[in-house]
């Protein structure tokens, strides 16, 4: 069985990558038109779609926050998406902490309190996982409610990195998850401050500073791809609003985010 | 403590016999208060409703707080009091089978009497007991803190108090005397040299 | 379903402005942590923790089963926390809340997946066959089973503020505690001795890894170590960090909550580091100064 090696002597990656460059990242929006707002990403081979519905009318009334909308995130991981076929539970406490976390990241970020009493429902799917579950569920769903046309204080971009002795990689596949020390971190670009920071991992303190701000320059980075996938979509709708008849395709009504 | 004639008296409750001339009675340290009538209570605002607010007492049920249970309140000129906002209220109808009702106004003269919204401050939370003790002019607790710098208190028996100072560090020191002082591990001579230690 | 009743705009307002002052309400200063204090109890393995009013019991338990099959090889640990009512009465038994579950994740990976406990050393035999037979009572033998099971129970007796920290330093107290019963492999055969006869053995810990838990609160996002359950309830973000006295992190923990500038992340590491180094010399101190009240007879 041949090891795995996560760097090799020409300093490149086992999927060929160089040890800062991202996997190919994809996006897309309006992926279901029935929900109110929807997106799929992938980075390299994961693929998390997530769905927002709202704000809405809370189902559960005697959870509603006078002030405030109330949040909810429902995750969904496909039982092919792993490695092994498995069929998670409901109550699976990865999936749990997972959701929980992804609820903590965007609660203060969307802006709650112009909708109080009402709720705001969240479904992840993943679909294909290779690495980077937090990462793309997080970015996913940034870009759903940006697709919903809910308020939100910045983008959360998210991103993974880990540290192989001495040099620090960005976005990991599964196997360089299972293999090194790694932290995922989620940023609010414009301010450059991390709202998120996850790592389960033995590291000492003086290695963590240096994977840690690579991660977060790293997710400023993916904020301008998202960005993009976020215009060319607007440019589309535009041109769809006004019949196809304009002749001018940079007229967009977009705030700049 | 229940008297049937013919047979011995008998406390229901655990604590402590006091005696008053005629009067005998039986002290228990708790916590959950009980609604009774005519009580002064400390209350925090969880609803408000056009009617009504809904206020928290820290005993079994919310009570009601009629919206004009105020002084000088009518229709057209009443308070306006936000979930979150602390009341210092009386009990007027306290019955088991009920929620129990609050009013912020004194019962003979209808007038605020200190009565009202509670600005601003800091509310503890201690057991019943030592609320009664804080009640007690002759207890030294407050009348020592009083001799180190002015503030305002408002004692409700359901184990809330509420404390302002003029300054933030005043208060954090009334605040922590008060749970010193309800704290069953410290004496009263450790609360007194606390107190009088107290650098403000 | 009983619900924390939200505290006041008066105690908010006023945590608010004298954090603003550095000021807390119990007297302390933003970075410094309540009293803490380890006591041990009669068996060995039981550990009551408390800082400030907040209290956590762990216990131990070994008992002799089969591996998982996937590792024939490593012992098992399990960790059961037990969330009640007693602790508070925003806990409910039975399907436990959002922030029940955060906080058993941290404790698994601080001690399970951070590897403190060496779980090769618990296993027994690496053969087909085992029998055990106990010396006190009659011979038992028992077709597959091969390692150490522990089960590290965690229960929360009052929740003052800060349970994760103090359950983490009261199963940590528990594994340095715990001893368990001697066994002699010869070939085949194991012979596992009672207490009475030979001194039970303490278990193989790689590290020690501890929790140290901040808070962010007030407007400018103060951050705040070791929350009182007033101001866990105010926070407008939290954040765990487990370490060990090597100085390596295990744990960080961010979940959402308010954004913070990467230095006040690498800050609280520093904090953390030094109070993970004052935590493992209470709790040294605290084993020694238990081990010398028990007496080990040794024939």
């Amino acid at each position: 069985m041949s090891r795995f090696e996560p760097l090799n002597a020409g300093n490149l990656r086992s999927d060929g990558r160089r040890p800062l460059e991202l996997r190919s990242f994809s996006a897309e929006l309006t992926t279901h038109p029935s929900a109110d707002g929807s997106a799929s990403v992938s980075h390299g081979l994961t693929q998390v779609t997530a769905c927002v519905y709202g704000p809405r009318e809370a189902k559960n009334r005697a959870q509603t926050m006078h002030d405030r909308a109330l949040v909810n995130i429902e995750v969904e991981v496909a039982p092919w998406a792993g490695e092994v076929r498995r069929q998670r539970t409901k109550g699976d406490r990865r999936t749990a902490e997972f959701a929980a976390s992804v609820k903590a990241t965007f609660e203060p970020v969307i802006q709650t309190t112009l909708y109080p009493r009402s709720e705001i429902d969240i479904h992840i799917h993943v679909l294909q996982l290779d690495g980077g579950l937090l990462q793309a569920g997080i970015n996913a769903t940034t870009l759903a409610l940006v697709d919903a046309g809910i308020p939100m204080l910045d983008y959360v971009s998210s991103l993974s990195a880990g540290l192989y002795h001495t040099t620090a990689m960005l976005d990991l596949t599964n196997l360089e998850e299972s293999d090194l020390p790694s932290v995922t971190v989620a940023v609010l670009p414009r301010s450059g401050k991390v709202t998120l920071v996850s790592m389960e991992t033995r590291l000492h303190v003086d290695r963590f500073e240096e994977m840690f701000k690579l991660a977060m320059e790293g997710g400023k980075v993916l904020r301008g791809e998202m960005d993009k996938v976020v215009r060319e979509r607007t440019k589309v709708l535009a041109r769809q609003m006004e019949g196809g008849a304009a002749q001018d395709e940079d007229r967009m009504e977009t705030d700049d985010l | 403590m229940l008297h049937t004639p013919g047979n011995p008296v008998t406390a229901h409750r655990p604590g402590v016999l006091h005696s008053k001339k005629q009067q005998h009675w039986v002290e228990t340290e708790s916590r959950r208060y009980i609604p009774a009538p005519q009580e002064s209570v400390i209350g925090v605002i969880v609803h408000r409703s056009a009617e009504a607010y809904r206020v928290d007492l820290g005993s079994a049920h919310l009570a009601t707080l009629d919206a004009l249970a105020f002084e000088g309140a009518t229709k057209r000129n009443r308070p306006a009091l936000k979930v979150g906002n602390l009341v210092y209220a009386r009990v007027s109808l306290a019955n088991r089978d009920m929620d129990p009702e609050l009013e912020c106004f004194d019962a003979t003269t209808r007038k605020a009497d200190g009565f009202g919204e509670l600005k601003d401050g800091f509310m503890v939370e201690c057991s019943l007991g030592t609320c009664r003790k804080l009640l007690d002019s002759t207890h030294f607790l407050l009348p020592a803190l009083a001799q180190k710098f002015p503030f305002e208190v408002a004692v409700g028996v359901n184990g809330r108090v509420w404390v302002r100072a003029g300054s933030t560090k005043a208060t954090i020191g009334v605040s922590r005397a008060i749970q010193m002082l309800d704290n069953r591990r410290t004496s009263d001579e450790e609360v007194a040299s606390y107190i009088q230690q107290m650098d403000v | 379903m009983p619900r924390d009743v939200e505290p006041s705009i008066n105690q908010r307002d006023f945590i608010f402005s004298a954090i603003q002052q550095g000021l807390r309400v119990d007297g302390r200063s933003p970075l410094q942590a309540r009293k803490t204090t380890i006591r041990f109890g009669n068996s060995l393995g039981w550990v009551e923790c408390s800082i400030g009013e907040t209290r956590v019991v762990a216990q131990i338990s070994a008992t002799v089963t089969r591996p998982y099959f996937d590792r024939p090889f490593e012992g098992i640990i399990v960790i059961h926390t037990e969330f009640s009512p007693m602790a508070s009465s925003a806990y409910e038994t039975g399907r436990p809340s959002e922030e029940e579950i955060t906080m058993a994740r941290i404790l698994e990976k601080t001690i399970r997946r951070s590897e403190a406990l060496d779980r090769e050393a618990l296993c027994i035999l690496a053969g087909q066959k085992v029998s055990v037979p106990h010396r006190e009572t009659n011979t038992k033998i028992v077709r597959g089973q091969q390692v150490w099971t522990l089960r590290l129970t965690i229960q929360f007796l009052a929740d003052e503020g800060n349970l994760l920290d103090c359950a983490c330093m009261a199963a940590m107290a528990a594994l340095r505690h715990f001893r368990k019963p001697e066994v002699e492999v010869v070939g085949d055969e194991a012979t596992m001795f009672s207490p009475e006869e030979r001194a039970p053995v303490p278990l193989a810990l790689h590290h020690q890894p501890l929790c140290v838990s901040f808070v962010s609160l007030g407007p400018r996002n103060t951050p705040v170590m070791d929350p009182s359950r007033l101001e866990e309830q105010l926070a407008h973000g939290k954040m765990t960090i487990s370490l060990n006295a090597q100085k390596e992190i295990c744990v960080l923990q961010k979940a959402g909550g308010v954004a913070l500038p990467a230095d006040e992340v690498l800050h609280a590491v520093n904090v953390a580091v030094s109070r993970v180094r004052d935590m493992s010399d209470l709790l040294n101190r605290s084993l020694e100064e238990d081990s010398r009240t028990r007496v080990i007879e040794v024939r």
